[in-house]
Parts: C-alpha cells; sequence; structure tokens
C-alpha cells in the first residue's frame, strides 16, 4: 500500500536527525528510535516545524534483563493525521536522569509527575515533581519489576480465614497453571 | 461477631421503632460500587418510600456506605468521618471487596477485610449488588434494629484498643481529635 | 477599613459538588479563586502492576472497571491492541456488534452526564428523569451481556456471543423513547431561563488554549476545532456509517453542554443504521488455546473516542503468557488536572462545581 503522508514525514526526520531509525508500523503509525540526547531538539521541531502540537501520552517500560527504561513519546497531528511514536533509552539506575519537555507542552508535566512517582525517572528541568497519587507510601517504587505485589499485600494487610474442604482439595493438587 | 441480645427498655423499645423509619444515609462515593446508588435513589427504585434518604454531613446521618474497595489513602478519610457521627450508627459493606479484597487481592494500595478497622453490620454480596439487592439489606437492617439486635456500634468504645492498633499499622499515627473514652461514659460502656 | 487577606479552602473527598471521590486545595480572596490545585489517589488500585500478573484472557474481567461510568472503551482498547500485536481479523458482523455496544455505552453516559451538570446548578429534577431513563439501556446491556454495569463482552477476536431474538425490535423501541423525552428535556433544562444565565461565560476556552493544553472530546469541539477520533483514525465499523461531528464556537459551559445533547441525537442515528445494515456471519474468530496461548513480541497504540474524549492505551508483549507492559492513559488526565487548575483562576467559589461538571473529569481515570 502506498504511504504518501507518511513517507514525507520521515524524509524530513531523517533531514535533520540522520542516525534515527524510522519505520511504517501500518497505516498513520510511525516508529522513531532515537539516541536520548535528541529529544529536546525533537521535540521542539515536532511542535513548531512539523506541526504535530498535540502530546497524546509518555509511557514507561522497564527492561530489567537489558538494565535500561525505555521512554515513548507519542505525538499525534491534526492536519496530517498522522501518529509518531518517539522511544529513547536510559540506563537503569537507582533515580537515572533525562530532559524534561514540560516547558514546551503543560499536560507533560502530570505525565513526568506520574513517571517519577511510579518508576523513579528524575525529570531535569521539571519543577513539580513532588507525590501525587501515593502521599503516604514510603516504599520502593512500586512499577519497578523488581517489586512483587502479590508479596507485598499478603504480608503487610491480613485476610479472612476461609478454608473450606473443597479449596483444600485443590492446595493438595498443586497450582498447575503458575 | 456474636450477638449481643442486651435488655431493653420500654423507652428503647418506643426509640428503636421510630428510628427505624428515618434512617440517614451518608451519601460518600468511596469506590466504584457508587454507580449503582443515583438508580436506587432516584425514580425507578426509590428508596425514599422506606424514610431512606442522603444526606451530605456525617454530623447528621446514621448510615455510612462503604461502596466497594477502600484505598489506604481513603481509610483515614473514612475513620475521621465515622467518628464525627452520633451514635447509634451502622455501616453497611457493600460489594466483595469489603468482605476478602475481591478482584483486587494481590493490589498494594488496597484493603482487604474491613471489620479490622471499623465494626460492620451487615455485608452485601455481589460485583456489583443490584439496586434490589441494597434495598432488601435495607430491610434487613431495618428488621434488626426492631427486634434489637443491631449493636455493632457499641463494639467500637468496648474494644477501642483493637481497632486503634490495626489502624495505625496501616496508615501510622495520626489524631482524630475525638475523645472515644469519654464518649463511652455516655453510654455506660466501660 | 477591612482589612484583606488571602485564605484557604479544602474542598474534600467528601462533597455533593465534586463528581466522585477528589480533592480540590483553593486559595481564594474574598470570593475570587486565585490559585487552584488539584489531589487525586483516593481511588488508586495500581491496576497496570495487576495487569502483569494476570495472563492476558484473565484480564479481560478486570479492564473494565478503570472508567466506572463508562466501561466499554476500556474492553475495546484492550482486545483491539492485541489483535494488533498478534495479527488476528475480527469478522464483519463483530464489528457491528461492538459499535452498538459502544454506541449504546455513550447515550448512558450522556444521560449521567447531563443529570450531573443540573444537580450542581441545584435543578434535582432532571437526575430523577435521566437517570431512570438510563435504567432502560441497562435492561437493553443486561439482556445482551449479562451485566448492567460491567460487561466483560468484547474479548479479543469478536464478541462473546450473537444477539439475541427479538433484540433489535427492542432497541429500536428505546431509540424512539429517547427521541421522544428530547423535547421535554428541552423544556425542563437546556432551554431554562436560569440554565443558560447561570452557564454563559463560565469556564472560557479559547482554540489555542485548547490546543496547547491538551483538550480531546466534547471540550475541543465545544471551541470550534471539529476534531473526532472516528474519522480522522478510524476503527470498527464507523467507517460504514454515515453521521456528522458538531461543533460550537463559544466555549464555555453552555456550549459544552450543548455539544453533548447534539452528540446524544448524532448517537441515536448510528444506533439506527447499526441494527438496519448489520451483515449475517459468525462473530467471533477463534484464539488458540487461552490458557496456553502466547502472544508474539511487539507493542501497539491504540485510541478510542469514549464519551469523555480520547482513550488511550499501550500495550507490550515479549512473547510470554501475561502482557509486559500496559499503559492506561485515561480522558480525564488532562481535564481533570491542570484545565481544572488553570480554569478555576479567577472564577468565583460558587462557580466552581460547575466547571468541573462541565468538563466530565471522572476521577478513576486519572488514577486507575
Amino acid at each position: 500500500m502506498e504511504y504518501k503522508t507518511e513517507n514525507e514525514i520521515i524524509k524530513e526526520i531523517k533531514k535533520v536527525f540522520k542516525q534515527a531509525k524510522c519505520s511504517i508500523k501500518k497505516e498513520r503509525r510511525i516508529e522513531v528510535i532515537l539516541n536520548k540526547r535528541n529529544i529536546m531538539e525533537f521535540a521542539l521541531r515536532m511542535q513548531k516545524n512539523w506541526d504535530f502540537p498535540h502530546l497524546s501520552a509518555i509511557s514507561c517500560v522497564d527492561w530489567i534483563d537489558e538494565k535500561q527504561f525505555e521512554l515513548v513519546y507519542h505525538f499525534w497531528s491534526y492536519n496530517k493525521k498522522v501518529l509518531v511514536s518517539a522511544k529513547i533509552r536510559i540506563p537503569r539506575e537507582k533515580e537515572p536522569h533525562t530532559d524534561s519537555i514540560a516547558s514546551l507542552w503543560q499536560p507533560a508535566k502530570f505525565f513526568e509527575r506520574d513517571i517519577h512517582e511510579m518508576f523513579g525517572v528524575v525529570f531535569d528541568g521539571n519543577n513539580e515533581l513532588e507525590k501525587y497519587i501515593l502521599t503516604d507510601w514510603d516504599g520502593p517504587p512500586p512499577m519497578r519489576k523488581d517489586f512483587i505485589t502479590r508479596e507485598f499485600a499478603l504480608n503487610f494487610y491480613s485476610y479472612r480465614e476461609y478454608n473450606p474442604e473443597w479449596l483444600q482439595e485443590i492446595i493438595k493438587q498443586g497450582d498447575k497453571n503458575d | 461477631m456474636e450477638e449481643k441480645l442486651t435488655q431493653r427498655s420500654v423507652w428503647e423499645k418506643i426509640l428503636n421503632k421510630l428510628r427505624k423509619r428515618s434512617l440517614w444515609m451518608l451519601h460518600y462515593c468511596t469506590g466504584c460500587g457508587a454507580i449503582e446508588l443515583p438508580p436506587t435513589m432516584t425514580a425507578r427504585f426509590d428508596m425514599e418510600r422506606f424514610g431512606i434518604t442522603p444526606m451530605v454531613t456525617p454530623r447528621q446521618a446514621d448510615i455510612l456506605l462503604i461502596t466497594g474497595y477502600l484505598s489506604a489513602k481513603t481509610l483515614k478519610r473514612v475513620i475521621l468521618t465515622y467518628e464525627q457521627m452520633q451514635a447509634p450508627k451502622w455501616v453497611v459493606g457493600f460489594g466483595s471487596c469489603t468482605i476478602n479484597g475481591g478482584m483486587y487481592w494481590n493490589s498494594y494500595a488496597t484493603i482487604k477485610k474491613l471489620d479490622r478497622y471499623v465494626p460492620v453490620e451487615i455485608y452485601i454480596a455481589g460485583c456489583m449488588p443490584r439496586p434490589e439487592a441494597i434495598i432488601n439489606s435495607f430491610n434487613v437492617l431495618i428488621q434488626r434494629i426492631d427486634e434489637g439486635k443491631a449493636n455493632s456500634w457499641k463494639d467500637y468504645y468496648e474494644n477501642y484498643d483493637y481497632y486503634k492498633k490495626n489502624q495505625e499499622a496501616v496508615l501510622g499515627k495520626f489524631d482524630t481529635l475525638v475523645d472515644i473514652k469519654d464518649d463511652a461514659k455516655k453510654f455506660n460502656i466501660v | 477599613m477591612i482589612e484583606k487577606r488571602e485564605y484557604e479552602l479544602f474542598i474534600g473527598p467528601n462533597h455533593a459538588g465534586i463528581s466522585g471521590n477528589y480533592s480540590l486545595h483553593l486559595t481564594l480572596e474574598g470570593d475570587k479563586i486565585i490559585k487552584a490545585k488539584t489531589d487525586a489517589g483516593y481511588l488508586h488500585r495500581g491496576f497496570e502492576k495487576l495487569m502483569e500478573e494476570r495472563l492476558f484472557i484473565q484480564n479481560i474481567a478486570i479492564v473494565c472497571r478503570i472508567c466506572v461510568p463508562d466501561p466499554d472503551p476500556n474492553e475495546e482498547n484492550y482486545a483491539r491492541a492485541i489483535e494488533e500485536i498478534a495479527g488476528i481479523e475480527v469478522p464483519e458482523r463483530g464489528k457491528y456488534i461492538r459499535t452498538l455496544v459502544l454506541e449504546l455505552a455513550r447515550l448512558a453516559s450522556h444521560l449521567f452526564t447531563f443529570g450531573g451538570h443540573a444537580g450542581s446548578i441545584g435543578l434535582y429534577s432532571l437526575p430523577n428523569w435521566t437517570v431512570a431513563d438510563r435504567d432502560r439501556i441497562m435492561e437493553l446491556f443486561e439482556e445482551l451481556t449479562g451485566g448492567r454495569v460491567y460487561h466483560i463482552f468484547i474479548l479479543p477476536g469478536g464478541v462473546r456471543r450473537d444477539i439475541p431474538k427479538g433484540f433489535k425490535k427492542r432497541v429500536m423501541e428505546v431509540m424512539d423513547y429517547l427521541e421522544k423525552r428530547l423535547p421535554e428535556y428541552d423544556d425542563l433544562f437546556f432551554e431554562n431561563a436560569i440554565f443558560i444565565k447561570r452557564s454563559k461565560g463560565i469556564g472560557i476556552m479559547t482554540p489555542e488554549q485548547a490546543i496547547t493544553w491538551g483538550a480531546t472530546g466534547p471540550n475541543i469541539r465545544a471551541c470550534g476545532i471539529p476534531a473526532d477520533i472516528r474519522k480522522d483514525d478510524p476503527y470498527e465499523a464507523y467507517p460504514y456509517i454515515d453521521f456528522e461531528i458538531p461543533t460550537r464556537t463559544e466555549g464555555d459551559a453552555y456550549a459544552r453542554a450543548m455539544v453533548r445533547r447534539a452528540e446524544f441525537v448524532q448517537s441515536i442515528n448510528i444506533v439506527r443504521q447499526v441494527i438496519e445494515n448489520m451483515p449475517e456471519g459468525p462473530v467471533w474468530n477463534k484464539i488458540p488455546n487461552p490458557l496456553k496461548w502466547k502472544v508474539p513480541a511487539g507493542d501497539a497504540y491504540v485510541r478510542t473516542e469514549s464519551s469523555k474524549g480520547e482513550f488511550a492505551y499501550y500495550l507490550v508483549s515479549n512473547g510470554g503468557q501475561k502482557p509486559y507492559r500496559v499503559h492506561v492513559r485515561g480522558a480525564s488526565v488532562t481535564h481533570g488536572v491542570h484545565i481544572l487548575e488553570n480554569l478555576l483562576v479567577g472564577a468565583r467559589i460558587e462557580d466552581a462545581s460547575q466547571i468541573m461538571f462541565s468538563l466530565d473529569a471522572c476521577p478513576p481515570e486519572i488514577d486507575r
């Protein structure tokens, strides 16, 4: 199928960022893999030069085996009707630092605050990173892969005693699906 | 919780007959079960014909309806609200999340067993219960008040140390500005 | 000489003027609001973590509980993300039934919002009418899916079962009834002189502000920009259906209420077209044994137009039996947090509740 608008956008991106890897996933979806130093300039050009005014979300993925965090920025254009997902990778430390785009987009302030609370990533340039949802929580950032929520819930909260016969038979046979 | 059948004087029996027909419910939407409260209150299932109407302030309410799960942040506000209500007061646990955690049984942010923190009078099963089930449970509560069996609010005064210890284990130390031991003397509970 | 000072007011979680379990910290000088901060987190359950510990097929039962008044876009997004990664096709009749379920959910959610908006002004007759009419749509859902509020009906590959006998006739009867009721709502609420006077000029948003602040859904259509995901990024059976996108230009609370009323009329039209043109065929393409199914590695970003705005899911799979990461972007994440904080500055204290209800901010989507 001929993707005319998508190929034009990829040509413009490659003119400025020669090392970026771009690919078309399907109709109206483009994926761009960038170096983490270029994210501030990429976001500025997206907003001012290439007509992508809407920042839909910022997501964070914890790749624990490769010891990296991946941040994905999703931009949408009302006129061209195409979604561009820009991915960067940062090292997985206790408090990794990266640049913040909150000065360009006001919704980014909430997205970055949410990622800081749940994963522990620090965004330089955003001065409103205090806790929002988990105000009384003083444990580790809960969305990281090394925090096991089942163990925490079984130890911290208490459950009701319930031991009927049919449940004891199932426990004796063992858990087949785990 | 065992049934506490106490000796009632004639005056208390008259009071119970008057109380059961004019219960005011606190309109506090604590969890996702609150979406079935507007159908119960409005024209189709109409609970106002039993004398039950919503009220906005806890100081003038009799029933506290915990609709669904409680996160730890809301539990603190629920305890502050519960201690502001005047006795006799009744807590109704709504849905399976108040019984044993429901479908959030392995979540780090919700509490699992409600009657470790406040004494509960009636549980309603379901996820989520229909408006007819809510009205049925209110009828059961009215029946229990009439027979003199609805005494779970006295349990809070008698076992206050047990409840306080469980609350502080989850929330840390906090002050509710209500002197429970002083209140208990008014009802001759030691 | 009376001294003027600033004071703080906490409109806390137990309040009749707030939709849901949410809290506002306001700084006031006299009657005017100078600064506003929101406080969420009372409904946090840790959904994204819970979804990583359950199989793909077990997640369908819990994913609808993320947004309480409008649960069907959640199931639709989850199913469509898995279909994109695994390359599964949905049969035509399944797409039409999914569209029917989504539009009925939009009608029910708009009826609930009208009642909330009227209750914030003090007109308590309208919630009694609209919540009772919404119950007729709940009865249709109960006949089709088995549950009134949470349906668990849309799964990867299609829908769970076909529509029962006589269902099409009952849906058309309910649509005729709702269309007959609209002039009565106009008399009571939409053309009421008190509502018009109290809501014109409250919470105005210009089109440039709407784009910069990230507004979506009816809030941006009330400022004059015709952006709708059903037309821009189409999905399901929407390319085959004929409908319009209503807009207005003022951008205040009155315009937002009137845009929702116009969308209500369009949704009735869409439901009628879906029922008349539904093709025959199967409703579900079989997926492999769900207890042992491994979805191939990949990621997908899917968006839906829910009744509150843009609802999006980002799903990552690494080839295992459980999802690796699910990120939920609710529609109220921009409306209820900083658009509300921006619009409250300069407003008077008696209009604060109406601004929140007219933006249709729903707290469970912010907290997950």
